[in-house]
């Protein structure tokens, strides 16, 4: 069973600058893609994105324009209000995609959902998660 | 001889006596009045000092071209060459310039005001500030890097700063090489924390 869920924080700006530091960066001068692995850390606006590893892999066609970015080993999406823990994320630039599997937990101002596959459309700021839910609803309900 | 009679005869007789003075002063002309030829700026002196040149031997715009191991083509060149004294120290050179074209099209081209040439350990030491432009668009600086010769391995010594299709990237160090096993082509390799800055093409 599935949980839509509201992620007004989540709702980035992608036209804002990324930062990206980490220990180190591999970049394949074949095909382009880049893999940053220790520690990475990832800022766009406001919207913090923690993991282990991160690959930036370009479009076939247009080596500037990032087409996907894919995080593994522990990932931690953060933003002002909320923040969801999980296994791996892939983030599709073009259509605003963030797709967590592997115990993913989300805390939303007080409440925890845990499930194994969390959905995330940063455009429109809207979530749905799939797989074993499990909510957490503090009794004090949302502060 | 009487001044002749007739108009024919006196014309000839005048000419005969015109003409070879007229010849006279043509032919003078020629030697005595010729043009003063200044003999000392004929020949180009070379500026060069010729004490200097004669002191330390040198090789101006030395060019060495190699295949490395893994097939990519490497040309050194340099404005001047200084050789070295023993075996260890390969000899030094100024304004250096190293072309590496690998198999697969990428090109690699490296420029240091000075560098020196380690032949033993078959590698090139640049210094003093080098860029690296290579075919995929990524333009570095940094202060110093050892490029081997006998294959296509670049590595800096210092921190590094790049510009390229990935936005900005500042690094404690960088290594340009063949991938490792698994991964074909080359991989350019920033280590000791990287910081990228890229800004989203609207």
């Amino acid at each position: 069973q599935g949980a839509t869920v509201a992620f007004g924080g989540i709702k980035s700006d992608t036209s804002q600058p990324v930062e990206v530091t980490a220990d180190q960066l591999a970049v394949n001068q074949t095909d382009g893609t880049a893999t940053f692995t220790g520690n990475v850390v990832v800022i766009q606006g406001d919207l913090r994105l923690g993991a282990t590893t991160v690959r930036v892999e370009y479009a076939k066609d247009d080596r500037t324009k990032v087409e996907r970015i894919v995080a593994s080993g522990g990932v931690t999406l953060a933003s002002a209000a909320e923040a969801a823990e999980a296994k791996d994320a892939v983030y599709t630039v073009a259509n605003g995609q963030v797709v967590m599997t592997g115990d993913v937990l989300l805390t939303q101002n007080g409440g925890t959902i845990a499930g194994q596959k969390l959905s995330v459309d940063l455009k429109t700021g809207t979530g749905q998660m799939d797989g074993r839910v499990r909510t957490v609803i503090s009794p004090k309900g949302s502060q | 001889m009487a001044i002749p009679d007739n108009l024919h005869s006196r014309v000839v007789f005048w000419l005969k006596i015109l003409l070879p003075i007229l010849a006279l002063a043509i032919l003078s002309t020629l030697f005595l009045f010729s043009r003063r030829i200044d003999t000392e700026g004929a020949l180009p002196y070379s500026e060069v000092d010729v004490t200097e040149l004669a002191r330390d031997q040198r090789l101006t715009d030395p060019q060495y071209s190699t295949v490395t191991d893994d097939g990519s083509a490497l040309s050194v060149a340099a404005a001047v060459a200084r050789p070295g004294t023993g075996d260890a120290d390969g000899g030094a050179a100024d304004d250096l310039v190293m072309r590496y074209d690998t198999q697969d099209g990428l090109r690699i081209d490296l420029e240091a005001t000075s560098g020196q040439i380690d032949q033993t350990g078959g590698q090139a030491i640049l210094r003093d500030g080098v860029t690296i432009t290579t075919s995929t668009g990524y333009k570095l600086t940094t202060s110093g890097l050892d490029a081997a010769l006998d294959r296509t391995k670049v590595v800096s010594d210092g921190a590094v700063t790049a510009t390229g299709p990935l936005g900005r990237i500042d690094a404690g160090r960088m290594e340009l090489r063949h991938g490792d096993a698994g991964i074909d082509g080359y991989v350019l390799i920033f280590n000791d924390g990287v910081k990228l800055v890229y800004q989203p093409v609207k």
